[in-house]
């Protein structure tokens, strides 16, 4: 008995020295990141299974559930993973691609979609794509300080913080792309653009750059931008000039397949404060033991009758066990029939927990 | 908070609204324990409470930054949850942090309505500092903080199904302490046709506020979304229930005594209405004492509908001597044109001839063409200038919408339509009609084209000022085509309409900001001025809103100069 609560104690003391040390510039250096740094927080397994599905033999990722298309989103989450199984060559061939293919842009950012056969048909970026890839390979610089994958990683850094990071309405924000998101005095917003544990390595790589005023500025936002019953944030949001967030027109008006991941970087960026949670406890509460609705139209509050993929699970039981609701999410064991999305949500989460001293 | 009633137009049913919303701020001062900086505080020395059963953040907050009424309002809530509690007599000494947290920088957001911020900030100290938890009361507060912002955000929106479900995920908001957000709720299940939900509300309201004013206001409230027969008996309770000492609840049956006139008054106006003698010789006593214009507006049309011209003569006499108008001039023409008093009745247009839309309408209904003797024949007013005089504005829909039929809809008819809209408070419909009659304009005659373009063009700003649309009306003034008097006109009524929201949004700076403009282009009618008293007093500028007070008392004394001149002196004579 005394054995157990010892033990208890101690696992929750570790959990939270990790959480803390994720805080100040130089935390991803730090004792914490460079024990991780020894043994893989990805099993060889899973990530060979993803590798096998998704990942050309080019370094490609393949978007199969978008028609077999590429983007910037799916290269920084190949290279997040391939990081976290230690598989240095796969990590390569990832960044060699998206290097070649995908960095065609003078400013230094990342086209954000490919197609086979066409190559880059959007060369306008995605914010998320950007931040994830540079993230990936700030990593990758402290895992083989040899590798000379940091110093691409700070210039990426550097050129979202020059030309995509902006000060609004009292806030400092990620606009989603250079193209489109100014609407008059408004900006458009995308909150799962809000990458917080990025964020957190971005500000050790960039000490002068604006990553810690983007986390206090994003949470401000995600305190903002809830809405309908559920409290949900959208998947788009629109902040006026005043620093009232509404739902843009012209953009899906839903939490959905963008939104869900809001959770998952806010946990993964040690940010637990159960206030964050709470909606997706609701929800997943108001559905326990039936379908979880993919999607959740805003400001209405309709629910989808689409279910929620594996992935999409993964991230409320996840959201659930922070919110402290009490909910019970059954996560589908076994999902080698998922869709890249899916997928990527599911072992995401799993770095995440982990990264919160969780257990699997 | 609804706001059914627009200053600029109905100056004295604003007024009254206006001096109904205030005194629930006005009396916050009005608790018997005053606990001003420097006052003893009743504390019990010995017998200390014990540690932990209450949570004092709030309290020791409070005491902290020296916020007295939210101080004295958190101890009358920590009595309630336990009345063997008192507070801590180390309540002014400073403290140390038991946590290691200081909780300060949270509650200054918190009080300062940055509740976002709050949250964002709690998140980043619950990374800094992991086994911190924020104070239980602390997290209470920005719960309900949220709930009331849902509240009054979908409620401004008109959005009646989300500020139910906002409050009822939230219900603690519904108490006496956030009487705004009871209000604006049960205000929600009326517009839903929830009419006994919304009774329970005000029921809890004038049931448990201790304060006569707070009860009074709820009656006001309700009575626009409750049958007269159930605020009847929300007065009765009100006026009896739980009562607290040194308040005096004769001010609720007042309260219904004002409603039933103003409901009189207000059924004046309806086809074949026939009030009771004893309820109209009530009205008329009491506009009388009043001195109430828009009251005797109401009764000179009451009487010239009925042909009674002399009674009506009288009335729109009085409606014009205590506040001169063009709807009095508009009265008092048509009165004499009815006891044939041609000359007088032109006298009376006079001032009004040429600015006045209503009035000029009023003299062509009473004027007979003169006759040349050539082919065309004196002709006598039509039967839309009929309709027009007799105020009968369905009537005039009627006869236009006959025109349309006969396809012989022009510019002017439109313009007419959107006008008598207006007049039947419709004005969604009226910004329509305008919207067409400025279409219809280019194929009218020439020499008529600009005047009714620029006439259309001002009907839809009116519209869209009835329709709360102040901002958007400022924003396409400059690109209008008006009169400089018709932009001044709008302007002045935009702004009065944006000081009244900022007014009922305690934004007090802000409403003196833009009633300082407003006075620049137009007088200020007396409910803005009292309004403009109130809001010096929330800044604590007690002095010069004692002075506005007086002012408007010396010029008429009423029981809201009265009470707002009574206050500010209290206030004073109290050093808060």
């Amino acid at each position: 008995m005394r054995a157990i609560n010892r033990r208890t104690a101690l696992a929750i003391t570790a959990a939270a020295a990790a959480a803390a040390a994720g805080v100040g510039a130089g935390a991803m250096t730090g004792t914490g990141m460079s024990a991780a740094g020894r043994e893989a927080e990805l099993a060889p397994a899973a990530w060979a299974d993803f590798a096998a599905r998704f990942v050309a033999a080019d370094g490609r990722v393949v978007d199969t559930g978008n028609a077999g298309i590429s983007h910037s989103e799916g290269q920084g989450y190949g290279m997040l993973l391939a990081a976290a199984a230690r598989d240095r060559a796969a990590f390569r061939r990832l960044w060699d691609w998206t290097r070649s293919q995908l960095m065609v842009r003078p400013d230094g950012l990342v086209a954000w979609k490919w197609e086979p056969g066409k190559g880059v048909t959007d060369p306008n970026n995605a914010t998320d794509g950007d931040v994830l890839i540079a993230w990936a390979l700030l990593r990758a610089g402290e895992l083989w300080p040899d590798s000379g994958l940091r110093e691409p990683g700070v210039t990426l850094t550097r050129a979202v913080a020059r030309h995509l990071v902006v000060r609004h309405a009292g806030l400092t924000l990620p606009l989603p792309g250079m193209e489109g998101f100014r609407k008059g005095t408004a900006v458009v917003v995308n909150p799962s653009y809000l990458v917080f544990p990025a964020f957190r390595a971005m500000a050790a790589a960039d000490p002068d750059g604006p990553w810690q005023e983007l986390v206090t500025s994003g949470l401000v936002l995600l305190a903002k931008a809830r809405f309908s019953q559920w409290q949900l944030p959208p998947d788009w949001a629109q902040v006026e000039a005043d620093g009232t967030v509404t739902l843009p027109d012209g953009f899906r008006k839903q939490f959905g397949y963008d939104a869900i991941r809001v959770p998952l970087y806010l946990a993964w960026g040690g940010l637990r404060d159960p206030y964050y949670f709470r909606p997706y406890g609701a929800l997943t509460a108001r559905f326990a033991g039936g379908p979880v609705p993919a999607t959740v139209s805003l400001p209405g509050g309709t629910t989808a009758q689409v279910a929620a993929s594996s992935g999409m699970l993964a991230v409320h039981r996840l959201a659930a066990r922070l919110a402290s609701t009490g909910a019970n999410v059954t996560v589908p064991p076994g999902a080698t029939g998922e869709d890249y999305y899916s997928t990527v949500l599911l072992l995401l989460t799993r770095l995440a927990e982990r990264s919160l001293g969780f257990a699997p | 908070m609804t706001r059914p009633l627009f200053p600029a137009l109905i100056p004295a049913a604003a007024a009254a609204l206006l001096a109904a919303a205030f005194p629930s701020q006005a009396a916050a001062q009005a608790t018997p324990r005053a606990l001003a900086p420097g006052v003893e505080v009743e504390v019990d020395s010995p017998g200390a409470p014990v540690p932990g059963r209450i949570d004092e953040t709030a309290l020791r907050y409070y005491a902290r930054i020296g916020d007295v009424a939210r101080l004295e309002a958190e101890i009358a809530r920590l009595k309630a949850i336990d009345p063997l509690w008192d507070p801590p007599a180390d309540l002014f000494a400073p403290q140390a942090q038991p946590s290691g947290v200081d909780e300060t920088p949270f509650w200054e957001r918190l009080s300062a309505g940055r509740i976002a911020e709050a949250r964002a900030a709690i998140a980043e100290q619950r990374v800094r500092t992991p086994g911190w938890q924020p104070s239980a009361r602390l997290l209470e507060e920005l719960d309900l903080a949220e709930a009331t912002r849902r509240v009054r955000d979908a409620s401004e929106a008109n959005r009646w199904s989300e500020v139910v479900e906002a409050a009822a995920a939230e219900p603690r908001v519904l108490t006496c302490a956030r009487l705004d957000t009871l209000w604006r709720t049960a205000e929600a299940y009326g517009r839903l046709g929830r009419t006994e939900d919304a009774f329970a509300l005000y029921r809890t309201a004038v049931t448990t506020c201790p304060r006569a004013a707070e009860r009074r206001d709820t009656l006001f409230k309700a009575s626009a979304h409750l049958p007269p027969e159930r605020v009847r008996d929300l007065a009765e309770l009100g006026a009896t229930a739980n009562p607290a000492e040194g308040e005096d609840y004769a001010a609720v049956r007042g309260a219904l005594a004002e409603l039933e006139v103003g409901r009189t008054l207000a059924r004046l106006g309806a086809r074949g209405a026939e009030p009771a003698a004893a309820d109209l010789a009530r009205a008329e006593a009491a506009v009388l004492e009043r001195r109430d214009a828009d009251g005797a507006l109401a009764l000179g049309w009451f009487h010239q509908n009925r042909r009674r011209f002399a009674q009506a003569l009288e009335w729109f006499g009085r409606a014009n001597e205590w506040e001169p108008g063009e709807r009095a001039a508009e009265g008092l023409v048509l009165a004499y044109a009815g006891l044939n008093r041609r000359a007088e009745a032109l006298e009376a247009a006079r001032p009004w001839r040429g600015t006045s839309r209503r009035v000029d309408q009023a003299v062509r209904a009473v004027e007979r063409p003169a006759g040349t003797g050539g082919p065309a024949a004196p002709r006598g007013p039509s039967p839309l200038d009929r309709a027009l005089a007799a105020r009968d504005w369905s009537g005039c829909l009627d006869l236009i919408e006959a025109e349309r039929r006969a396809n012989r809809f022009t510019a002017a008819l439109a313009q007419q339509r959107g006008w008598c809209l207006m007049e039947l408070d419709r004005p969604t419909e009226a910004e329509a009609a305008f919207a067409q009659a400025l279409a219809l304009a280019p194929s009218a005659p020439p020499a008529e084209r600009r005047r009714l373009t620029e006439g259309a063009e001002y009907g839809a700003l009116q519209a869209r000022l009835r329709q709360d649309d102040a901002t958007g009306v400022v924003r396409d003034l400059p690109t209008s085509q008006l009169s400089e008097a018709q932009r001044r006109d709008l302007r002045a009524g935009a702004l009065a309409s944006q000081a009244l929201r900022a007014y009922e949004e305690q934004r007090h700076r802000d409403a003196l900001r833009l009633l300082d403009a407003r006075r620049e282009l137009e007088a200020e009618p007396r409910g803005l001025t009292l309004m403009r008293g109130w809001s010096l007093y929330a800044l604590g500028r007690q002095n010069e809103a004692l002075a506005v007070f007086e002012a408007l008392d010396r010029r008429l004394s009423t029981a809201d100069t009265r009470e707002a001149v009574s206050v500010a002196r209290r206030a004073i004579y109290r050093g808060e």
